[in-house]
């Protein structure tokens, strides 16, 4: 594990770029040299609050998905998973992609040697529905007039087409129910360390993009990227490293507050008598990949006749599948049509397991979750 | 009434359906509640066959299994113990009391454990009264 600072060589890719443009010249490093058969990024639509995948051949595309993207929250393991199983593919990661894609490596669903992951550290996202009301009520700004948007020191801070800019600070907006996801609010996974490299701007200099480099694959990529000119690297003063895990050790801090106070049992919940059985919490779910051959699916599960479905039997049934490797990644709740805080439970279930065996889904290195290995031990 | 008490019970065929059948045949008196399920092995048993039994109305589950070191398939009843202390946290979330739940290690020759473990659980199961689920 080493520390770099990078900076893109490519003009063009580092006034795009969010900071020092290293991820998309990485990416159009790896495609330039044929090294994978296509990128699958973000590429943003009409406003700062839409983004979708887009699978990309052509290095000249990369431009337009360069830039972070707050209120596009989307899940890049299950793409991977579902369309990208046979190509090499590389992409950037927010950790609840990587701890994803983890448990899919585990469980066979996503080659280990076919992938890069390009770790983008993350303090959380914003839903987009939410996040065009919040700007609308606590910001001075039409929520169209934004272009661009960056979470930084404890600000949403919002970029106008004029070139001003307006800041507020995250706990406020959080006070108030608005601001990142509930999910990420929880969240104390910030930087991919599993990935191949962790970008992010803590503790990087303006201009430049900090990288922690985790693993073999990901030197290799730097040097690479480096020997093909279109990389510039440094090596970051020590204040640099002390800052930037001083950032992660805040953000986690605050995680571990947000997990204390929010947990309440499925039968303190009337939430969950809004059920429409509509499956798409599991549908989302990139841990459940096996849907098409879904439990609930079966005759003596498929319960038409009643809705809203007893939880037990519904979302029961789901966390004894898949509860121990949740990511926590909060897609079934942005999917839920009836608001329900699915992941709550989710992400409450699979801090229980982690009590009982210290199994984290998609961070540590085991090999599979305890719950399936073959050993010989008790809990 | 207590009597109306539904049991599931999913005993695995090598070791604790054995206990039941020694239980029977030396003719020990337990509560007649117990609906039992033969399985191969404590270890085929997923989490959802338990909730699908409260679904359906039983007032508790009893699972039973060989005990440690015994078993059949030389590791299924771990992996039964591992998966069942998830069915614990689960049940927990779902407001169903976690003394419903019950599993035990009881092999073939000891039909006297098990009926007095079914008069056990009959018993912690009248109290409880008969299962509301919502």
């Amino acid at each position: 594990m080493s520390y770099v600072l990078a900076k893109s060589q490519n003009n063009e890719i580092h006034e795009a770029g969010e900071c020092g443009g290293a991820v998309t010249s990485i990416l159009k490093y790896l495609l330039d040299e044929g090294l994978v058969d296509g990128v699958l990024a973000l590429s943003p639509q009409d406003d700062v609050y839409d983004a979708f995948p887009v699978f990309i051949t052509d290095s000249q595309d990369l431009l337009k998905t360069a830039g972070s993207y707050h209120c596009a929250p989307t899940m890049i393991g299950d793409l991977v998973q579902k369309y990208f199983f046979d190509k090499k593919v590389a992409f950037t990661v927010k950790p609840c992609d990587m701890r994803a894609v983890e448990e899919l490596i585990v469980r066979h669903k996503i080659n280990k040697d076919n992938i890069y992951m390009i770790g983008l550290n993350c303090g959380g996202t914003v839903s987009p529905v939410s996040g065009r009301e919040m700007i609308d009520l606590f910001y001075e700004a039409n929520p169209d007039d934004v272009i661009s948007e960056e979470i930084d020191k404890g600000q949403f801070i919002i970029e106008l087409a004029d070139g001003s800019e307006e800041a507020v600070k995250i706990h406020d907006l959080e006070n108030e129910g608005y601001g990142r996801r509930k999910n990420c609010q929880r969240c104390d996974v910030k930087i991919p360390r599993k990935a191949n490299i962790a970008c992010g701007n803590w503790g990087a200099e303006d201009g430049w993009t900090f990288i922690e480099i985790n693993d073999e694959k990901g030197q290799e990529l730097i040097d690479g990227a480096k020997k093909a000119g279109i990389l510039e690297t440094k090596s970051p003063s020590e204040p640099a490293v002390e800052g930037r895990s001083k950032v992660e050790n805040i953000m986690i801090k605050m995680a571990k507050k947000n997990q204390d106070a929010t947990y309440p049992l499925v039968s303190e919940m009337d939430e969950w008598s809004r059920c429409i059985s509509c499956y798409a919490c599991r549908d989302i779910c990139p841990i459940c990949w096996c849907f098409e051959n879904c439990e609930l699916n079966k005759p003596y599960f498929k319960d038409e006749a009643n809705i809203p479905p007893l939880p037990i039997a519904f979302q029961g049934v789901r966390l004894s599948h898949m509860s121990f490797s949740c990511v926590d990644c909060g897609q079934c709740d942005d999917v839920c049509p009836m608001d329900i805080p699915v992941s709550l439970i989710f992400d409450k279930l699979q801090k229980k397991y982690y009590n009982r065996t210290g199994y984290v889904a998609g961070v540590l290195d085991d090999i599979k979750p305890p719950l399936y290995s073959p050993e010989k031990t008790e809990l | 009434m207590a009597d109306d008490l539904k049991i599931v019970g999913l005993l695995c065929n090598w070791c604790c359906y054995g206990g039941a059948d020694t239980a029977g045949t030396a003719r020990m008196q337990y509560s007649p509640n117990i609906r039992i399920i033969r399985v191969m092995c404590s270890g085929r048993i997923n989490p959802s066959m338990i909730f699908k039994a409260f679904q359906e109305g039983a007032d508790g589950v009893f699972v039973g299994g060989c005990h440690i070191g015994d078993c059949h398939y030389d590791a299924g009843n771990y992996k039964w113990s591992r998966r069942s202390k998830i069915v614990e946290d689960i049940l927990e979330e779902f407001g169903i009391e976690k003394e419903r739940f019950r599993h035990e290690w009881i092999s073939a020759s000891e039909g006297e454990k098990f009926q007095r473990t079914m008069e056990e659980f009959h018993k912690t199961l009248s109290k409880l009264g008969p299962l509301e689920l919502k």
